[in-house]
């Protein structure tokens, strides 16, 4: 019934450690064989049998992530279209990654609501239900956007529709070029050309802006870092409340990482604890500490945890020095049995780093640890000119960009203007679906009121 | 046909529409008589003595293909002849042409008396008879009555027309003809929702008292494209236009005097088209111009008239003359006829129906400027369309309706009826999604099946097309085939190489030619099809993709109140507009794709609804 196939992230991004990734339409199981390849080299799908797998970027030839696939064949599915489910660790990277790989395969980004219209289009959901979504097709994404942030909701709308009256102007330039050759005013290629690049630039600063936007609406990713057996596993199940991660004696009983969201005040902070990072001989504690490396590198905050319990090792110094440049709390763990650590040694080598004394066991400062890792990693530099996107967004974005670049490909390979409009039509449908679509009226509205037409 | 009938179709005014349509019905082969107020002023061109530029010349190409009689009588009495934007793509040039304008009367009015099946009448209609919501008839202020099966309205101005010169103003249709009050108050009662427009036109001045040393001349072209694939033969340039500019002191003569401007005293509460401004206009709207271009174009061979393109004023006469005398050159110019603004009502457009019958009184047909639109092309595109479909449905046959990818005419009709106007609606390509597909070159291999259907081509025209697309087949076959090694550079097929910016048919076939001799108008059309290729393939396939919306059909008793998620607003342009399948609904403005998924989900869950009580039953 559906031409396309479409495909999105199915649970909410920094919720949970497992992220889904759906497809539905006529060529999800297509594209799914080109993105993904079954560890058993057979790719054979059977419906509804999961199987482990890799997800490959085809075109740079490479692994990017483990995932678990399923197979729905139509009409025995949610959409009663062919669904695929790819689920993998909610890393929200790796999810993009995947979405994107879908796209550049032949299937769009879903709607919001699309896969639960298409479940009703398919019958297979009924009228009350339909009714429930309807204000999901509804809320149009910009819409969307101010509900979820609407502390900044200015900024983007603000942006995406200065961007939009930029597209409005290369559009009248080109087409008041083209439908009034007798009216004695010239706009040369070379404006048009300007034009097309000044929003270009708009597009790249925006879709740049998505790393931070993504901090705003995915959290904040916090690392828990230090040797093994320090009460790394404790601090993190005491500060979700759960028993997430499993706690033992014995140390290296965390070989990977585990990523669970905390809400603090409003604020949401991805919370990852990891394996312990010393030295191991164990090839699997080996790949565990790799990831926590790099895990903890490219993290937005650190939380160093020392059982001050023990003496400070070399190790202790060593992962000191090593995050003492990063934004990073230094936690002195286990504060409830006597002290054998010089904590004021650990502190100065810290040079100042923040520093806290608790039991993760005994709940000793934990609110006010808490405090601190909002006060430290909240970001309230976000101020009305900052602006975030959704994935969603940003893929829009970069697909306009892709047309504006081509457009002036095109017009400086010496390309009547009448092509270059083609191209840059491609965008219409685009923007349409962030604000609104552009009319051809509006473009001659445009002329108008900038040329004087009429000799 | 209809033996109690006098005609089978009345058409009301012969201007540009009505000639076309009362043409189209008379060769469909059914009895049509053409009522107009004066028959001296048939097919007058009110206002500029021009066929044809961007858009509008492409109307032209595809009246003409479908048998319409614009083309032929543009290019039999064009006295110079143009094609715009010879240096962009072939999507985005046209053919434009001075006309002689008494020739372009003379030459319609000799084709209208020896057309058969066809009676001029000159008369004044004051009243459409309708029975039973049905348009049957005619009353004239001379007290005939006339039977018919359907009337085609194509009055232009004249309904209600007020001219205004100055603060004075007088009724008219168009300057010293009566306009006609009666008819325009008769459509109101009859239930149809009028709106008011305005246009002006410029002074006509006497070409012995202009210093043409002032002006630069602009010469038409040295080949010049005739409007009709039917035009055989070769068409000369027997005039030049000139272009001259206004200066800072003819600026300050208006802006000293706009409290005697119609427009800006508030007199005129028309609507008039920002495309075409009047002078004051545009000094007002961009003071930081210095000058404004305009051009002196001859009216015709045998007129002393000079029509000063760009300087339209409704300013008093006194002003008029102030004006000219500001600019060097034109400072002893004497007007022979002063130029005017007019107001006149049109219908809503909106209350029509694809094939130009309103939806409110059956057999009644509206074309031309009485639809909101300006231009003599518009007009004449759809008085050919009205035309065309009043015959069809008296024959009794499927109404005709172009896609938008089809055609110009459609760009035109769809945007009419589906969006309405504002001011006086001119087409522009940027108006057509599918720009690279409509273009001149291929408007008859768009366009001429359907003028051979209707009978409006003649059996040797369309052979003419037949040959000619054969020997284009060919012609692109050699291009795909022969081969070329450019400088330096791999070895391509001609077409390839025909596809880069730059490059011609002739230089491609410079070594190598195909068997068949080309003519520059069936090079064009190559080269077009090649250098587009690649997006005329994707729009195709994005045109099959919408043509799958227009198979959703919304039921004819839909409620759009009971559609969950709909504003007032659109459920009122839904109800208005009552459009026959989701297609339809997706062009109506103000229709976002929110409300059409809503809509397309109703009537799955009716369409559901009414199988699952069938089944229980
Ligand atoms: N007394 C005390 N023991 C703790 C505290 N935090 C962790 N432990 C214990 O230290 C051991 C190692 O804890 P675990 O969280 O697995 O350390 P990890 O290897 O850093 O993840 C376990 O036996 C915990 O019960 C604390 O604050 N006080
Ligand atoms: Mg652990």
């Amino acid at each position: 019934m559906f031409e396309d196939t479409i495909i999105a992230v199915s649970t909410p991004l920094g919720f949970g450690g497992l992220g889904v990734v759906r497809l539905s339409g006529k060529k999800s199981l297509s594209i799914a064989k080109i993105i993904f390849k079954a560890k058993n080299n057979k790719n054979r799908f059977l419906p509804r049998k999961t199987i482990l797998g890799n997800l490959y970027d085809f075109k740079n030839n490479e692994i990017f992530e483990e995932a678990y696939l399923t197979f729905f064949p139509a009409p025995k599915s949610y959409t009663t279209e062919d669904v695929i489910e790819l689920s993998c660790h909610g890393s929200p990277v790796i999810l993009e990654e995947i979405v994107r790989q879908g796209i550049k395969n032949g299937a769009r980004h879903a709607r919001p609501g699309e896969f639960t219209l298409r479940a009703f289009l398919g019958g297979r959901i009924d009228i009350l239900q339909a009714e429930a979504i309807n204000d999901l097709i509804h809320a149009s994404s910009l819409k969307q956007a101010k509900i979820s942030y609407h502390q900044i909701e200015g900024a983007l709308s603000r942006k995406i529709i200065k961007l939009r009256s930029q597209i409005v102007q290369i559009l009248s330039q080109t087409e008041a070029s083209i439908e009034f050759p007798d009216e004695g005013f010239k706009i040369s290629k070379n404006t048009i050309a300007n034009t097309i690049e000044k929003t270009e630039q708009t597009i790249d600063k925006l879709v740049k802006s998505y790393d931070l936007g993504k901090t705003l609406a995915e959290g904040v990713t916090l690392a828990i870092t230090g040797r093994s057996n320090v009460g790394k596993s404790t601090l993190f199940n005491t500060l979700l409340e759960q028993e997430r991660a499993i706690v033992t004696p014995h140390p290296g009983t965390t070989r990977d990482y585990l990523r669970e969201s905390l809400k603090i005040k409003d604020s949401i902070f991805n919370l990852v604890d990891m394996a312990g990072l010393d030295n191991s001989s164990h090839p699997a504690e080996k790949e565990g500490i790799n990831r926590g490396k790099k895990i903890a590198a490219s993290a937005d905050g650190i939380l160093l945890v020392l059982d001050s319990s023990q003496k400070a090792s070399p190790e202790d110094y060593r992962l000191i020095r090593k995050y003492r440049n990063q934004k990073i709390i230094l936690l002195h763990n286990k504060c409830d049995l006597p002290s054998k650590m010089d904590i004021k040694k650990t502190i100065k080598l810290g040079s100042g780093m923040p520093h806290l004394e608790i039991s993760a066991l005994k709940r000793t400062n934990i609110e006010k640890l808490k405090e601190q890792i909002h006060s430290l990693f909240v970001r309230n530099d976000i101020k009305g000119n900052e602006i975030i996107l959704h994935l969603r967004q940003k893929l829009l974005l970069e697909d306009i960009q892709a047309a504006l670049l081509e457009a002036l490909r095109v017009l400086k390979e010496g390309f009547p203007e009448e092509i270059i409009v083609e191209e840059i039509r491609k965008i219409q449908p685009l923007i349409g679906q962030m604000t609104g679509e552009i009319g051809a009226d509006e473009i001659l509205d445009n002329i108008f009121s900038r040329f004087c037409i009429g000799k | 046909m209809n033996t109690t009938n006098d005609y089978d179709v009345i058409v009301v005014g012969a201007g540009h529409a009505g000639c076309e349509a009362a043409c189209a019905v008379s060769a469909m082969g059914l009895s049509t008589c053409l009522i107009t107020i004066n028959l001296e002023t048939i097919a007058q061109m009110s206002c500029n003595p021009a066929i044809g530029g961007l858009a509008k010349g492409h109307l032209v190409r595809e009246i003409d293909a479908l048998g319409g009689i614009m083309g032929i009588l543009a290019d039999e009495t064009g006295i110079q002849f143009r094609l715009l934007n010879r240096s962009r793509g072939g999507a985005v040039q046209a053919p434009r042409a001075q006309s002689d304008k008494a020739l372009y009367r003379t030459y319609m009015k000799k084709h209208l008396e020896k057309t058969q099946n066809l009676a001029l009448f000159q008369g004044i209609v004051t009243e459409v008879i309708t029975k039973n919501n049905k348009a049957c008839g005619i009353n004239t202020l001379e007290g005939y009555k006339l039977n018919a099966g359907a009337i085609i309205m194509t009055p232009g101005t004249f309904l209600n027309g007020l001219i205004h010169i100055g603060t004075h103003n007088y009724s008219a249709g168009r300057a010293n003809e009566p306009a006609s009050r009666k008819l325009g108050e008769h459509l109101k009662k009859m239930g149809l929702r009028i709106f008011r427009l305005k246009t002006g036109t410029p002074m006509r001045l006497h070409r012995e008292t202009i210093d043409w040393d002032q002006f630069k001349a602009q010469p038409g072209d040295k080949n010049p494209v005739p409007f009709s694939f039917r035009t055989k033969k070769k068409l000369k340039n027997k005039v030049d236009c000139y272009l001259g500019y206004t200066n800072s002191e003819t600026h300050k003569i208006i802006n000293n005097n706009l409290d005697k401007s119609p427009l800006y005293s508030g007199i005129i509460t028309g609507i008039g088209p920002r495309y075409c401004p009047s002078i004051e206009v545009k000094v007002v709207q961009f003071p930081h111009h210095k000058r404004h271009q305009f051009f002196l174009e001859p009216e015709g061979l045998d007129t002393a008239e000079i029509y000063i393109n760009g300087i339209a004023t409704s300013l008093p006469l006194i002003t008029q003359k102030d004006i000219l005398a500001s600019i060097p050159g034109l400072d002893q110019a004497e007007i022979l006829r002063p130029a005017y603004a007019i107001e006149y009502d049109a219908v809503v457009p909106t209350q029509l129906y694809p094939t130009l019958e309103t939806r409110e009184i059956e057999n009644l047909y509206l074309a031309g400027q009485i639809n909101g639109t300006s231009g003599y092309e518009e007009a004449a595109a759809q008085g050919l369309m009205a035309g065309i479909n009043a015959a069809l449905k008296i024959k009794g046959e499927k109404p005709f309706i172009l896609r938008r990818d089809e055609a110009y005419i459609a760009v035109l009709i769809d945007d009419l009826i589906t969006k309405g106007v504002e001011e006086p609606y001119r087409l522009f390509t940027s108006r057509a999604e599918y720009r690279l597909q409509l273009r001149i070159d291929n408007a008859d291999k768009r366009l001429i099946k359907y003028g051979n259907q209707f009978g409006l081509i003649r059996p040797a025209e369309y052979e003419d097309y037949q040959i000619k697309q054969e020997k284009l087949n060919k012609a692109k076959h050699f291009l795909q085939t022969e081969k070329i090694t450019p400088e330096g550079k791999e070895t391509i097929t001609l077409k390839a190489h025909l596809k880069k910016p730059h490059v011609s048919y002739r230089d491609v076939t410079r070594d190598k030619q195909p068997d068949v001799n080309l003519s520059k108008e069936e090079i064009r059309h190559i080269e077009s099809e090649i250098k587009y290729e690649g997006y005329l393939k994707k729009q195709a396939k994005e045109i099959a993709r919408i043509a799958k919306l227009d198979k959703v059909k919304i039921p004819e008793d839909m409620d759009y109140k009971k559609v969950s998620g709909l504003t007032a607003e659109v459920v009122e342009r839904l109800e208005n507009q009552r459009p026959g399948n989701l297609g339809e609904a997706k062009k109506i403005s103000g229709i976002t794709p929110a409300a059409l998924i809503n809509l397309h989900i109703y009537i799955k869950i009716r369409q559901k609804n009414r199988k699952r009580s069938k089944g229980t039953c």
